[in-house]
């Protein structure tokens, strides 16, 4: 709910932006294989599995930018643990301050599922891109770092601290780009009864990027 | 006293040339009064008087020219025919425009005056009367004159520059208009300087030869022209090849985003168990690699096509606009007005 909240504010936002304003529209479908580790005082578990989705950006000029990313796919647990279903819903607005670097701040809905329950998630997130060009201007290096200071997790106090980390390579071709990526998202919660619950979701992503307008 | 007989100096002093142009006009006057009234006998004297060595005002060219004449027409109605004939040609060898009417005198002065043209060979330019002239629809006019019949070559050239055009070149007799298009030998148009106009003759009748000249001065009325772009400079291009620092600095970004994955990687991991790295295995390797094949590859292949289009389209568009510059300047030195004055002799110019 509050997710599509943030989605409808992000619409009013791309509104606002100046009519004369040139807009541009990429999807990029995306592909990962992605672990989830959790330690909940019961030892690490661990769980990996191809996760399909995709992103799609407006921009609202040479400066702004809104993104709608959904994805989901199925982890499979290592000995012991339960597979379970991963899927998010997410908004992202972006703001060039620089060539090199964007500004972002964004929201999403997650939610993983196994066979005993439903675990929802709800990430707010700020940080910023920056990309560095190789000599040429076909190959970039992309660096990533946001912090999530507002983070819910059903049946979970929130962590003390999150954060989301990504580096890798993009590759342009006219007006398609790849993209290859390790991205990190790291959750300490809080202990409770003297356990700390760790958890972290790590991915390998395929991103092709295909401009339509 | 003295006062006044030096101020009665002065104002004598100062009305002298008046005076003296007043009596020649006055007397060349008389003459004709006299001669309009048949009174050739009485107009002679006069008309001797200012023609004389011993007259002691000025006598213009014209008046002078005009006395020879009454003085050729006089003679012819007393019946001397020779002396009118040597009157006629002192006015002649002084203008050659000199000119009867026919509604004026009678058929033997016509015919003796003719004798005396016949006799005399002179060629002549009038000077160049001020004219703004566009070349595209009028052209410059020059009177000449050859007193009878003769082969007459018409050159005009810039003063101490270029190769004469000729204008004219054949038989004529009497006066004649020679236009000018304002071109030059080399069929561009005159640049703005002094010209001279040549005319020589040789007679068809005597073989005698004639020359003159007369000088004008040449200016263009043209609108304002536009300055073309200048050269693009240096810093105005994008570079077109990579430079050595460039090609190395991809290797480092390259190194730079493998160590950044395996940093992540390793750092947060650390506490869950170490483990999976195989993604940032990949993306570390993949930087790596592209990072040393971008090295190589610029190394060896500097060029970079993107730039040097975005370049060769600014350097057309330069162009473009400087075509487009120099089109509407040829429009404009196309529609230059010439402005012509007379002018004294060689010299430099306006």
């Amino acid at each position: 709910m509050r997710a599509a909240a943030v989605i409808a504010g992000a619409g009013i936002l791309g509104g606002a932006a100046p009519a004369g304003a040139q807009r541009a529209l990429t999807v990029a479908p995306l592909v990962s294989l992605a672990e989830h580790r959790v330690d909940a005082g019961f030892g690490v578990e661990r769980s990996l599995g191809p996760i399909l989705g995709g992103v799609g950006t407006l921009r609202f000029g040479p400066r702004l930018a809104v993104a709608v990313r959904a994805f989901g796919g199925s982890l499979f647990g290592s000995t012991g643990v339960l597979d379970r279903d991963v899927g998010e819903l997410g908004v992202e607005a972006s703001v060039v301050t620089l060539p090199w670097l964007v500004l972002q701040a964004g929201a999403a809905r997650r939610a993983y599922s196994t066979k005993l329950g439903r675990q929802t998630w709800t990430l707010v997130s700020l940080g910023g891109t920056a990309r560095m060009a190789f000599a040429g201007d076909a190959i970039h290096s992309v660096w990533r770092a946001a912090l999530l200071p507002a983070v819910s997790a059903s049946g979970l106090r929130g962590p003390d601290m999150a954060f989301r980390a990504a580096t890798g390579l993009e590759y342009r071709i006219r007006t398609t780009t790849l993209g290859v990526e390790y991205s990190l998202e790291r959750y300490d919660f809080p202990a409770e009864a003297g356990v700390r619950r760790l958890e972290q979701l790590s991915a390998l992503s395929l991103r092709l990027e295909l401009r339509l307008r | 006293m003295r006062a006044v007989a030096l101020a009665a100096i002065v104002v004598t002093a100062t009305m002298s040339p008046l005076t003296a142009q007043g009596s020649t006009a006055e007397l060349l006057g008389q003459a004709h009064e006299f001669y309009e009234r048949l009174e050739v006998e009485r107009a002679l004297p006069l008309l001797r008087q200012i023609v004389s060595p011993n007259w002691p005002f000025e006598v213009t060219q014209e008046q002078r020219v005009e006395a020879y004449k009454y003085l050729g027409a006089c003679l012819t109605l007393a019946g001397k025919r020779d002396s009118a004939v040597l009157y006629f040609r002192a006015a002649i060898e002084r203008d050659p425009f000199t000119e009867l009417d026919p509604n004026v005198f009678t058929p033997a002065q016509l015919a003796t005056f003719g004798e005396a043209q016949r006799r005399t060979f002179a060629v002549a330019v009038r000077p160049v009367e001020p004219a703004r002239v566009d070349p595209r629809t009028a052209r410059v006019t020059f009177t000449i004159v050859a007193t009878h019949a003769a082969l007459v070559d018409v050159k005009l050239s810039a003063v101490g520059a270029g190769q004469p055009r000729s204008l004219f070149q054949s038989t004529m007799d009497g006066v004649r208009e020679i236009t000018w298009d304002g071109l030059l030998a080399d069929r561009r148009l005159a640049p703005p300087g002094r010209y001279a106009l040549a005319v020589a003759g040789r007679s068809r009748l005597t073989g005698t030869s004639d020359s003159a000249r007369v000088y004008f001065d040449l200016r263009h009325e043209v609108a304002p022209l536009e300055d073309t772009l200048p050269d693009l400079e240096r810093r105005a291009l994008l570079p077109e090849r990579m430079s050595p620092e460039a090609a190395r600095r991809d290797v480092a970004k390259g190194l730079g985003v493998a160590a950044a994955a395996l940093l992540i990687a390793g750092a947060a991991n650390g506490d869950l168990g170490g483990g999976e790295r195989g993604g940032a295995d990949v993306v570390a390797a993949t930087a790596a690699v592209t990072g040393i094949v971008a090295f190589l590859v610029h190394r060896h292949h500097g060029a970079i096509p993107e730039n040097v289009a975005a370049n060769a389209r600014r350097r057309a568009e330069r162009d473009s606009a400087n075509a487009s510059v120099r089109g509407r300047n040829a429009d404009r030195i196309a529609a230059t007005v010439l402005l012509v004055s007379p002018a004294a002799g060689e010299g430099t110019g306006p």
